[in-house]
């Protein structure tokens, strides 16, 4: 069993399939798709099975001399802070298969192919053990996301995906140059070798570059000011693509902040943190009014997503452990709970070709396992206990009280109007009385969307009874990252 | 005798294209040309491997250098002149151009490109371009009965002319201020006799940047290269792309690094300039464009400022690094100009590009592929080679340029990916593009493997990276 590397493997198995893809006609791409996305699930199981909880460092680690001349290996292994994005972009990746099975009809092999492009880029990301190898990832997965929007988005399609591609090159050729500064000042790339290197960067450096990657980071993320690109990508895009920038993109965004702002700029980390924190209310507040104000269920959905990512961001910069394991968990369950909904909405957009919330209403009458489905995933979202969103926004608003106390009732602020407009999306979409333009349609959905759903709804339930089940992966590592922080702190004190 | 060894590459190169044109007359077909370039330019290539690299030396009077530097420039130009003459095939025969003709002027060019690279004294140096940019000239303007490449030819004449009369003034006040032409002896001299501050000489030495940015397409000396590339056939176009900057590259990095390696300061300032405006001008200006050849000839401006960047920290590291940029910049802007030749006619406007991933799925791919090299995409070989570019940079303290860099590649990821918009975003209109030669197809493979594997094996040309 060991003699395998497994996560090379299942990085690359999707990359093989997307080969594969175009060796075949276009009616096969989609189970050869399936297939593929399958086995790399299946091919993941053993790093769940086997990972040692007990242990801060990475397992299944891999390392092959790259770039010799930039002190590049091809690094990978996890630790408790990557292994459930990994699990989270495995079970995505079969998903988004699951959804586009009928709702794709033009280009389908390159379809299929660029999805499981995008998989093999979201695997690689967070299984990379080097900045290097990480920004490669990083960048590969811009051009799956361009083309998900644009090639098989709807009606604004080339003007999103070119306002998703600009503003993330934007900011990730930005953390090229601090990536670049960083080699220069370092003379390595490796995460680990960045985070243990004494004596530290001097503080002007690391706030230089902390302005560099942030700039990466937050516009995935995305944090307020850059996150306009959000709306339009996810509304123009088709459901595999909003279920892939839901649950996979925007978690890139927070596990940067995790994996390369805080334990590598520490110093700046401190230095940044209270308007890294301002921004993060803001985005949950400003977040959770835009959302109100919505009449298009995507538009809705993309809005909630920078109010509840806005929660992930505060719970980062908390700094203690309450906090980042519930930013953790939050961005697991975020993209479970957001993902069913995009889910959710693609699915009944496909029989009424209508994203606008007033052409609904009665859907449990007509729709009612649909109507089901929402309503956990919508509860989930709601925060409700029970559920899996409510661990990890009680552990963040804790966390937040706990450093700065005005943050938590902005965080309690965002819960409150969070259920809003959550309850209000399900009052107008399925409860009131049946929209006649909807009478004749058949609206429910079929076993195999029932398939892609179950395991979303299920995974809430679980995560929300028993959160231990990701929260006992993170304690090891959180509580290292914790370590890399406050030491500095000493340090600082010491200069 | 031993000399004549140093230049085995150029010796095959003239002979096939002496005995091409004596035999002319008889060479009707293009394909029966162009199998005789490719077959010279691999004997061109594999004859490199007769004189060790360990052993650099010099011949003809300390001239001309057998060098690994010489060796890493000739390889590439014996790949562009390969792909090049395999692009030819069908422009040859739709434009009825002589092919023995055609095909001994890419052989000479090659030649002068080449004797640019192993050069280490500046006459030899003039020489070598001279004879590359003089066979240009008539293959820009080979289609005669054609208006807009015979204005392309003679604005490229005017201009050439110029830049060579500059080059070559600038020649002449390094020779008079340091009693030299040959590379060493310059340096020597600068240093020796403490000539860095001369007026003259600093003159001198701007002139002859200014002459060999031309060669580059480096702004401000960069007007020609729109209307050339547009009047030009899309394989001569690719030619120019590819070959004439690698030879102005090769020039500079030889130059910058040996003769005027005292002149450290001014030249540093002389190439950000080049290098900044480059980028700047020749990514706003793309956006503009709806020609494609005028778009890849903005791009190509655009990219010789990045590879510029290399050179500014004057260190080995980013020659190297400049070297590598040329040699990936040729490949991927040898396969974008090859899908312009694939498709023909419908190739040259960008609106030809509609829908282009329905019809033709894989030229699509490959054009896709080229297109996000130029923008420096990971995992294609135009990111690992502007990663170096960059990092030289920024390692020489340039951080501000290395910014404007990476800003101007956000605004080149519009213009290139509009055509991939164009391509896989928009409705096909017309007919699908015909069938291709297989000689077109064989040269977009390769240029296709080039770009994936410069970009999964950044590190694979180091060793060959020598600089001088």
């Amino acid at each position: 069993m060991t003699t395998y590397p497994p996560l090379t493997v299942i990085t690359f198995l999707p990359l093989a399939g997307a080969a594969v893809v175009f060796l075949f006609n276009e009616r096969l791409a989609r189970w050869i798709a399936l297939a593929t996305t399958l086995l790399t699930l299946a091919a993941s199981v053993p790093l769940y099975l086997r990972f040692d909880r007990t242990s801060s460092a990475l397992q299944f680690v891999e390392s092959v001399p790259w770039i010799p001349s930039w002190n590049v290996v091809y690094g990978m292994g996890v630790d408790g802070i990557s292994l459930p994005f990994i699990f989270l972009s495995v079970v995505i990746g079969v998903l988004c298969v699951g959804v586009s099975w009928a709702a794709v009809r033009v280009l389908r092999r390159e379809f299929y192919s660029t999805l499981l492009v995008a998989e093999t880029a979201m695997i690689g990301l967070f299984a990379a053990t080097n900045f290097f190898l990480f920004y490669v990832f990083w960048e590969l997965m811009v051009v799956p996301m361009f083309l998900l929007v644009g090639v098989w988005g709807g009606t604004g399609r080339v003007a999103a995906a070119f306002k998703f591609l600009l503003f993330t090159l934007a900011g990730s050729l930005l953390m090229l140059v601090g990536l670049m500064v960083l080699l220069h000042a370092s003379g390595t790339l490796d995460f680990q070798g960045l985070a243990q290197m004494r004596p530290r960067l001097s503080l002007s450096l690391q706030a230089w570059l902390f302005v560099a990657f942030s700039a990466g980071f937050a516009v995935k993320v995305p944090m307020f000011p850059v996150h306009t690109w959000l709306p339009d990508a996810h509304t123009e895009a088709p459901t595999a693509g909003s279920v892939i920038l839901a649950g996979i993109l925007l978690k890139m965004g927070g596990y940067g902040l995790l994996r390369i702002a805080l334990p590598i700029l520490p110093d700046a980390t401190r230095l940044f943190l209270t308007p890294m924190l301002a921004l993060s209310a803001l985005a949950i507040v400003y977040g959770a009014y835009v959302t109100l104000a919505q009449t298009d269920v995507k538009r809705l959905i993309a809005y909630s997503s920078i109010s509840h990512m806005g929660f992930v961001t505060l719970g980062i910069f908390t700094l203690n452990r309450s906090g980042l394991e519930g930013a953790i968990l939050q961005m697991v369950n975020h993209g479970i709970i957001t993902g069913a909904l995009f889910l959710c909405v693609g699915m009944i957009y496909e029989r009424t070709h209508t994203r606008n919330i007033e052409d609904y209403g009665g859907l449990f009458k007509v729709a009612p396992v649909y109507s089901s489905f929402f309503a956990i995933f919508c509860l989930a979202a709601a925060g409700v206990p029970g559920l899996n969103s409510f661990v990890g926004e009680f552990l963040i608003t804790s966390g937040a009280f706990r450093t700065r106390p005005w943050l938590g009732a902005a965080a309690i602020w965002g819960v409150a109007l969070g259920a809003t407009y959550i309850f209000w999306l399900y009052y107008r979409v399925v409860l009131r009385d049946v929209n006649p333009g909807l009478r004749g349609l058949r609206l429910d959905i079929n076993v195999r969307e029932v398939a892609t759903l179950a395991p979303l709804a299920a995974l809430a339930l679980v995560l929300g009874l028993y959160p231990e089940s990701v929260l006992g992966f993170l304690r090891e590592s959180v509580g290292q990252l914790l370590a890399a922080v406050s030491a500095s702190a000493a340090v600082a004190v010491k200069l | 005798m031993t000399d004549l060894l140093i230049l085995v590459p150029e010796l095959v190169l003239v002979a096939v294209a002496l005995a091409l044109i004596l035999v002319a007359r008889h060479v009707r077909r293009a394909q029966i040309a162009a199998a005789s370039v490719v077959v010279a330019a691999a004997a061109a290539a594999l004859s490199l491997w007769f004189f060790p690299l360990d052993n650099p030396r010099t011949g003809f009077g300390g001239t001309i250098a057998g060098d690994g530097y010489a060796r890493f420039f000739n390889i590439l130009f014996a790949a562009n002149l390969a792909l090049a003459a395999l692009f030819s095939v069908r422009h040859l025969e739709e434009e009825h151009v002589p092919p023995a003709e055609y095909c001994a002027l890419l052989l000479l060019a090659s030649t002068g490109m080449m004797l640019a690279a192993s050069a280490v004294d500046l006459l030899i140096l003039y020489l070598g371009l001279e004879l590359m940019i003089v066979c240009s000239y008539i293959l820009v303007g080979i289609t005669r009965d054609r208006l807009i490449s015979n204005e392309a030819a003679l604005k490229y004449f005017l201009l050439g002319s110029f830049a060579s009369a500059v080059l070559l003034y600038g020649i002449g006040l390094v020779y008079g201020v340091t009693g030299a032409t040959d590379f060493a002896a310059i340096a020597r001299g600068l240093t020796e006799r403490n000539l860095a501050r001369d007026p003259l000489l600093l003159v001198g030495v701007a002139l002859v940047a200014g002459g060999l940015a031309f060669k580059i397409a480096a702004v401000p000396f960069h007007a020609w290269a729109p209307d050339v590339y547009q009047g030009a056939s899309a394989p001569v176009a690719a030619f120019l792309a590819a070959g004439s900057k690698a030879a102005g590259i090769a020039a500079v990095v030889r130059i910058s690094s040996t003769a005027f390696a005292p002149e450290r300061a001014i030249l540093s300032d002389i190439l950000v300039a080049l290098a900044a405006l480059s980028l700047v001008v020749g990514s706003l200006l793309a956006i503009a464009q709806s020609n494609m050849k005028r778009l890849l000839a903005y791009s190509s401006i655009a990219h010789a400022g990045y590879a510029l960047l290399g050179l500014i920290s004057g260190t080995a590291e980013g020659a190297s690094a400049t070297m590598t940029y040329a040699f990936v910049y040729a490949f991927m802007t040898l396969g974008a100009f090859g899908v312009v030749v694939a498709l023909g006619q419908r190739g040259e406007e960008l609106e030809g590009y509609r829908g282009l991933a329905y019809t033709s799925p894989v030229t699509a791919a490959l054009m896709f592929l080229f297109l996000l090299s130029l923008t420096g995409i990971p995992p294609t070989a135009g990111f690992a080679a502007k990663f170096a570019v960059i990092l030289s940079a920024v390692r020489g303290g340039y951080v501000v340029l290395a910014v404007l860099a990476v800003i101007c590649s956000v605004v080149s990821a519009f213009f290139y990916l509009r055509v991939a918009v164009l391509m896989y975003m928009t409705e096909p209109e017309g007919s699908a593009p015909g069938r291709f030669p297989v000689a077109v197809s064989a040269a977009l493979a390769v240029a296709a493997v080039v770009t994936i594997a410069g970009g999964v094996f950044p590190d694979a040309l180091t060793a060959w990276t020598v600089p001088p």
